[in-house]
């Protein structure tokens, strides 16, 4: 199967999967938890009905009232923060109600608006960081390609389909998941996803150093010939690795605690499209890439040279 | 020469044994009873973040508005810091994590705490005792101007120690103080003399918390000891006292995030995730065996090396001042750096695969894959570590507890693979293991 000529049917395919995903976060948003929208949030347990516990949200303003994945009748409920009330007072006021109901308070979070601006601030820097920091990496580390080739096309690349493929796709299904089924985008997913880019980028890393590694030997060779036979080279080693890591996790999904749940689903989600992304998208990016560099070159040469015959 | 090299591997063997046998000493749940037959006293348990076996996480902001011009604000936070432990932490044994954070917040982790109420109201309070002289009109309620209640010298600063203790036959506890020596006791035996002689009374407060009088003064006290005595039950008393050893805040603070996690929470999640890392680890090992057959051996050995020396470093780290706390977000990035050191193998054994396939010999296809192989190794596992720096760097603290154990991983992986695998990768081409065609997997078609 040759991976790089039908390179365009695998764009078509990470385009049907990746423009879904945009528009999901565009209609839908992430539903950010309180780690980044600061507040209050209560997870109470009881043998008592839904209703009641609904009841008790209702009678004391809660934003929201969500049954907690985690089962035994447990229930989260949410606040805005609110500068008067602090976790204390609202915790004593609860306390006195929830008894009475045979309701416990199994957990208690309040994240003022300083320390949940902090954080949002913070997971969006560490993204724009690591990327800049890896283009130059990766660039700088493939700097002695022969001319014909961009080293920052590597870079550009890594990145790319690290960030805008595999990122966006765990983003656009934790709209969905978001949407649907309550599920809260907190700095555990952020840590997954930055994970997720981690290893796109190591991943890719790893082609990529065949790539370079064969142009040191063949450099005359069609850098179309090279990459082809790099993927090929280093097909069965990137399948095994995933399996590997598939199989890791989907050990933890199925048997990990409730609350890493989303957490692994989320690295689950990121390998898969990592995988994907860089054999199928990243590579055949890369001769995409030099195509049209080297077309715009010879365009130009073909300009110059006519603009001479003119004169 | 070849004796040599031969001896040379047999004692490198030697030494890994040795070292993995150390090592396994060490990781071991008891091994403090080990050890102490060694002479080494200290247990070595592994920290566990809050999130692994529930506590309080507070974070308290300090109002630095009110600071006199010379005075750094980052020397002000360290010392509020450290009073702050001092009160959650009398004895300096618990597993209390103070430390500051952006310049003026404050984060304090109480692990096992689930009322984290008790410790706020330990944490939250200014604590500053001052010694009031009131006139005999105002205690007698006839001052109108407020210039009956005389600040004096005395204040909490010049306290060196604080006790609750009972006087006899007395169920009302006391706070007993013992004051600095030299000036402090001075100025105190200078008050309690003008008391004594123009017998206005002395009002003691903490904070805004009368803890002794108004009363008397009968005589003057000169051997810096004095005794607050007022209605408070013997927690108060507990409280003050602590308070009172620990210092005054030197400026205040209010809580800003509070996260509680109730201890079930915390060990369902532990007990789960190790048992979810076992099944996960055994799965990848039998992948392993059953594709790359007996060189798969080989793996599964470096991958229970890698992870005995990572458990050990988490466990020594104790010593440093850089004490590698696990939490759900770190024993995550652990699992990952697992599948990164079987990356590293992979790629190894893919690269020798190769190298048979062309006809080579054992040992050759062994020093060329593992020359090949290396510069991917390195870049990737570069790749790796620059991204763990960027986010421990930039990232919120769940992000840094990651990034750490992502990182270390990675680091001991390369270790693994330079010594584990490359020692037993190098024995087992030389031994009849490899003997069969397919020893390293299925290879296909190799040329003559």
């Amino acid at each position: 199967m040759n991976i790089v000529a039908h390179r365009k049917r695998w764009y078509t395919i990470s385009a049907c999967v990746l423009i879904p995903a945009a528009i999901a976060l565009a209609v839908f948003g992430l539903r950010l938890g309180i780690d980044f929208t600061g507040g209050s949030v209560l997870i109470i347990q009881g043998s008592e009905s839904r209703e009641t516990a609904e009841a008790i949200a209702k009678a004391n303003k809660a934003e929201n009232l969500v049954a907690t994945g985690s089962g035994q009748n447990q229930y989260q409920l949410r606040y805005r923060f609110n500068e008067k009330e602090d976790a204390r007072a609202l915790q004593s006021q609860l306390e006195s109600q929830l008894k009475t109901k045979s309701f416990e308070i199994v957990r208690l979070d309040q994240i003022g608006p300083s320390v949940s601006s902090d954080l949002k601030v913070k997971a969006v820097q560490s993204l724009a960081v690591l990327s800049l920091v890896i283009l130059i990496y990766v660039t700088y580390a493939f700097r002695k390609v022969p001319k014909k080739l961009s080293a920052l096309s590597f870079g550009a690349v890594t990145i790319g389909a690290a960030f805008l493929h595999d990122a966006l796709f765990v983003l656009g299904a934790f709209a969905l998941l978001g949407h649907f089924a309550h599920v809260e985008v907190d700095t555990f997913i952020i840590t997954a996803i930055l994970t997720v880019i981690g290893f796109s980028i190591h991943d890719t890393i790893v082609v990529f150093d065949r790539i370079r590694e064969k142009l040191t030997h063949n450099p005359k060779e069609d850098f179309e010939v090279t990459v082809e036979t790099s993927l090929q080279e280093t097909l069965v080693r990137s399948l095994n690795t995933s399996m590997v890591i598939v199989l890791v996790l989907l050990a933890l999904f199925l048997f990990g605690g409730a609350s890493t749940r989303y957490f692994i689903l989320a690295l689950l989600l990121g390998m898969i499209s990592g995988t994907y992304s860089s054999i199928f998208i990243a590579s055949p990016l890369l001769v995409s890439w030099n195509n049209v560099r080297q077309k715009r070159a010879k365009s130009k040469i073909k300009n110059a040279k006519s603009i001479k015959t003119k004169k | 020469m070849a004796i040599k090299r031969n001896t040379r591997r047999k004692i490198g063997f030697g030494f890994l044994i040795l070292f993995t046998v150390l090592l396994c000493v060490i990781a071991l749940p008891r091994e403090d009873i080990l050890l102490k037959k060694i002479g080494i006293k200290n247990s070595l348990k592994i920290r566990r973040g809050l999130d692994l076996q529930g506590g309080a996480y507070l974070v308290y902001e300090a109002d630095m508005s009110q600071l006199e011009k010379d005075a750094k604000s980052s020397e002000v936070l360290k010392n509020a810091a450290a009073v702050i432990e001092r009160r959650v932490n009398p004895g300096g044994t618990g597993e209390v994590t103070v430390r500051t954070a952006n310049g003026n917040r404050i984060v304090v982790e109480l692990p096992g705490v689930d009322n984290p109420d008790e410790a706020n109201q330990l944490i939250g309070r200014t604590a500053q005792l001052s010694f009031f002289e009131v006139s005999q009109a105002a205690t007698q309620g006839q001052d109108s101007s407020g210039t009956g209640v005389v600040p004096t010298q005395v204040s909490g600063k010049d306290v060196r120690r604080a006790t609750v203790d009972f006087q006899q036959g007395a169920t009302q506890p006391i706070v007993s103080l013992e004051l600095k020596g030299g000036d402090s006791t001075k100025k105190f035996a200078e008050l309690t003399t003008k008391l004594s002689q123009n017998g206005n009374s002395l009002v003691v407060l903490l904070d805004n918390q009368i803890v002794f009088g108004p009363a008397n003064v009968q005589d003057r006290i000169t051997n810096g000891k004095a005794q607050l005595s007022g209605d408070f039950n013997v927690k108060q008393a507990d409280e003050i006292a602590t308070l009172l050893n620990a210092g005054a805040l030197p400026v205040p603070v209010k809580v800003v995030a509070q996260q509680t996690v109730g201890p079930t929470l915390g060990s369902l999640s532990i007990k789960q995730s190790i048992l979810a890392a076992a099944i996960g680890l055994l799965g990848v090992s039998l992948f392993l065996l059953i594709y790359y057959r007996r060189a798969g051996i080989v793996a599964v050995a470096a991958l229970v090396f890698y992870s005995l020396l990572m458990f050990v470093v988490i466990k020594l780290s104790v010593f440093t001042p850089y004490v590698i706390v696990l939490s759900l977000a770190g024993i995550a990035g652990f699992i990952l750096s697992i599948a990164v050191a079987v990356d590293t193998n992979i790629l190894i054994f893919e690269r020798m695969k190769e190298e048979l396939k062309r006809g080579v010999s054992r040992p050759s296809a062994y020093e060329a894959g593992f020359t090949h192989a290396w510069t991917s190794i390195r870049d990737a596992n570069a790749a790796t570590i620059i991204s763990c720096i960027v986010l421990y760097a930039f990232g919120t603290p769940v992000i840094k507890g990651f990034a750490v154990t992502l990182g270390l991983g990675v680091v001991l992986n390369l270790i693994t693979a330079l010594t584990t695998t490359k020692v037993l990768m190098r024995m087992m081409v030389r031994s009849k293991l490899s003997a069969t065609p397919d020893w390293i997997g299925a290879i296909g078609k190799v040329k003559k």
